[in-house]
């Protein structure tokens, strides 16, 4: 108070007294007031405090001979030009400190407190009388802000560092551009990456950096293996590197690396390598630094190892996709060999076929011959003999030409159209008797299907004669026809009745023009009610020479249901059977609608 | 109210004496070269202000005001876009951008704007040969329309601003400021008859 009072004008009230009484002794920052001539003329507490000094050693002194770093700093000016009426702020950033004052912080570089200033003149009237100083601490608050622009600088970096490695295919490429960022953004000057197996010794070197090219060789046996603890899988910190005399630290020693972290990489239980960062310059490495590049190195072990798994995941489906091309090559070759065979055999059948139906057909006539010439001189059984040898051949012609119609089905070519299939059954009826006619009914209506026209109308034909022909003795036959529309392969025949399909040995050609499975297909059904065909016989019954009876009551070659199967396959269509033992057949095709 | 060319002439060459005085004080703190455009100079109504500025500053802007009084009265703000304060600030203290201004930056911000206001009113106060004391730099960062509706409520006699705007070099970068300084109708009228005079005086 008593030094505060000589700039108390005498008509200041009580209340600005103690305000002035407060910032002398409370306030929580410095307070200088100056004369005309810079002359100290107040210094509150806290000025005393964190100065050291007290008022009465420096009242009355010059400001810039107390503190004649003032003028080296070039700071004169602001003083001189509150004397003309400015106001100043004078930043830490800029100016660090106004006042050289002791740091706070004893660990502080810097030795000074940091200092925020405002200098601005003091009036008396209009008149400038003096200069305050008002000085803020900021120590603490920059080195908060460091430390935090520091941690925000680490974060940057691990999300870059991590960024990299994510979006990079091939991690161990990248490595060495990767780590010359990092080390440098985090005052190391040397980095050393290693890939093998840590525990057991078998370190490759993969990149470095920032070590003198006539030491380089020293590091391609990992020197770090010597000096790490054994069986660790922690990252290690050596610091005074240079102190220690041991002959596994020469070569470090003598590379001029004082202080390094060594990060063992590993992931999932598994050795990948060794991470190192070092610096010649720096004796020890704060827990900070080796933490973040411990976390560095946990992502670099991590993208290693998904590297090795992607590699292990292409390799595999390298090998996986050249089996399927050999198993499908394997596929094409043996069923190109397949139709080459089904090929010769169906020529050979032709060419028996064609070739058995003339000696065949001479041996009829022979017979006949015989029969009509020679009948007089022939004796009975002679005559009985002819008989059946006609009989037989005239049999063997029947084959003979129901086998050459069975390998035309096989052989001819196929195109489908859309086919009409009520004319078309009744253009083959017109062929039989009118009281067959009129034993068929067709219900309508026969939807129009996808199929060949010669080939349907052989299979129609076959059915037809078939309901006509095994019929119980004395019996007439009674036909129905009709058809349903069905989705593609309908359960309900798939399990009761055999079926032809298409895929069992269907050529590409074939397959390509089978329709989709979503589109619609039509089952004609040839329903009879003749003497039926036992359960057992349903499977062979389509097969060629199979028949399912073996009386000689119901003539036959055996041909027709193989044509029809046949038939069916070439058309991309399935056939089978409903029937038991004198109860009737319902034969049915399926085809594609159109 | 318009000003004249010959008046926007003297004034123009009374603020670039000052910004000359800125720009050197600025590059001695640096130590880096700066420099400072001649200014554009014009006088306009302040509600007309707010409409003017909020075309070339969008958002947030740094302004440092300091109330200035004397025989000239008024209000002296220096508005820096935020961006342009950052740029300023990582310019000066070599520090890489942050993603906000924090206490320091603020600090160094204030204390950029001061020298330039200081520059500014100091050259109007010794060549206009008349005393202007002001008041300690203050930053607020807020929208251009709070800023002004901030000053055009606390002076009611307050109607013209002088508009000062002014870009700074540095390094091959751009920082753009608006220095708008707030006079009252007398003191404007002041400034006019002394800047008459202080060209007459130098004319003679």
């Amino acid at each position: 108070m008593q030094v505060m009072s000589e700039i108390i004008d005498d008509s200041a009230s009580p209340r600005e007294g103690a305000l002035l009484s407060w910032i002398q002794q409370f306030a929580p920052f410095g307070v200088v007031t100056l004369d005309e001539s810079l002359r100290v003329q107040s210094w509150n507490g806290w000025m005393g405090q964190h100065s050291a000094r007290k008022f009465e050693e420096i009242k009355g002194q010059n400001l810039f001979s107390l503190f004649p770093d003032l003028k080296e700093r070039k700071l004169t000016s602001y003083f001189e030009r509150a004397l003309q009426g400015e106001s100043s702020v004078l930043s830490t950033s800029l100016h660090r400190y106004l006042l050289p004052l002791p740091s706070p912080f004893r660990e502080t570089d810097e030795g000074h407190m940091l200092q925020t200033a405002r200098i601005a003149p003091l009036f008396s009237g209009e008149k400038v009388c003096g200069v305050v100083l008002v000085i803020e601490d900021v120590t603490q608050r920059e080195s908060q802000a460091q430390t935090l622009h520091r941690q925000h600088r680490r974060d940057e970096l691990l999300s870059w560092t991590l960024a990299q490695l994510l979006n990079s295919y091939r991690p161990r490429k990248e490595i060495r551009q990767l780590f010359f960022k990092v080390a440098e953004q985090l005052d190391f000057d040397t980095f050393l990456v290693y890939f093998g197996d840590v525990p057991a010794g078998t370190l490759t070197l993969d990149s470095m950096g920032g070590i003198p090219t006539q030491f380089e060789s020293g590091f391609i046996d990992c020197p770090f293996l010597k000096v790490l603890p054994r069986e660790s899988f922690a990252a290690t910190v050596l610091n005074s590197i240079q102190t220690h005399e041991e002959p596994e630290y020469a070569v470090l020693r003598k590379a001029g690396i004082s202080s390094a972290v060594i990060i063992p990489l590993s992931a999932k239980n598994r050795s990948l390598g060794l991470l190192c960062f070092a610096t010649g310059t720096r004796d020890s490495i704060h827990a900070d630094e080796s933490d973040l590049v411990t976390t560095i190195g946990q992502y670099l072990a991590t993208a290693l190892d998904r590297d090795d798994t992607n590699q292990m995941l292409n390799k595999a489906k390298e090998e996986l996709s050249a089996h399927s091309r050999l198993l499908e090559t394997r596929v094409r070759e043996r069923t190109a060999r397949l139709q080459e065979t089904i090929s010769e055999l169906e020529t050979f059948s032709y060419t028996v076929a064609h070739d058995l139906r003339a000696p065949a057909r001479g041996t009829t006539g022979y017979c006949e011959v015989l029969l009509e010439d020679f009948a007089s001189e022939l004796p009975s059984e002679a005559k009985s003999i002819v008989g059946h040898i006609k009989k037989l051949s005239n049999r063997m012609e029947m084959l003979t030409r129901d086998l050459l119609e069975f390998t035309k089905v096989s052989r001819q070519e196929a195109p489908l159209s859309r086919i009409k299939i009520e004319p078309m059954i009744k253009e083959i009826l017109s062929f039989y008797d009118p009281a067959v006619r009129q034993a068929v009914t067709v219900r309508a209506p026969l939807y129009s299907v996808l199929a060949h026209e010669g080939l349907l109308q052989q299979v129609f034909s076959n059915l037809i004669e078939n309901a006509i022909k095994f019929v119980p003795p004395g019996t007439a036959p009674k036909i129905v026809i009709f058809s349903e529309l069905v989705p593609e392969g309908s359960p309900n025949t798939r399990s009761r009745s055999l079926e032809f399909s298409s895929t069992e040995s269907s050529s590409p050609e074939e397959a390509r023009t089978r329709p989709s499975p979503s589109a619609d297909h039509v089952r004609i059904w040839v329903q009879d009610e003749g003497i039926g065909i036992a359960r057992e016989a349903h499977q062979k019954i389509f097969g060629i020479f199979e028949r399912a009876l073996t009386s000689d009551l119901y003539q036959g070659t055996g041909i027709g249901l193989a044509i029809v199967a046949r038939a069916m396959q070439r058309m991309g269509g399935t056939c089978g059977v409903e029937s038991e033992l004198g109860k009737g057949s319902r034969f049915w095709l399926e085809l594609p609608s159109t | 109210m318009e000003l004249t060319a010959s008046q926007k002439d003297a004034l123009t060459e009374l603020i670039n004496i000052g910004y000359a005085r800125a720009a050197a004080a600025l590059s001695d703190l640096t130590g880096h070269r700066i420099s400072l455009e001649v200014p554009e100079v014009a006088i306009h109504l302040i509600p007309e202000i707010s409409e003017k500025l909020q075309r070339v500053i969008v958002g947030e802007v740094a302004s440092i005001n300091q109330v200035f009084s004397g025989p000239i009265n008024g209000n002296a703000i220096l508005l820096l876009d935020r961006g342009a304060a950052m740029l300023l600030n990582n310019l000066l203290t070599d520090r890489s951008a942050a993603s906000d201004l924090d206490g320091a930056a603020r600090e160094v911000i204030t204390e950029v704007g001061n020298i330039v206001l200081n520059a500014c009113l100091g050259a109007f106060g010794n060549l206009l040969k008349i005393q202007v004391s002001f008041t300690v730099p203050h930053l607020q960062i807020e929208t251009v329309q709070k800023v002004l509706r901030s000053i055009t409520v606390s002076g009611d006699e307050l109607e013209y601003a002088l508009i000062i705007h002014t870009r700074f070099h540095m390094r091959a970068s751009d920082v753009s400021g608006y220095l708008v300084i707030i006079l009252g109708v007398t003191s404007l009228e002041r400034l006019l008859m002394e800047l008459q005079k202080w060209e007459e005086r130098e004319l003679s």
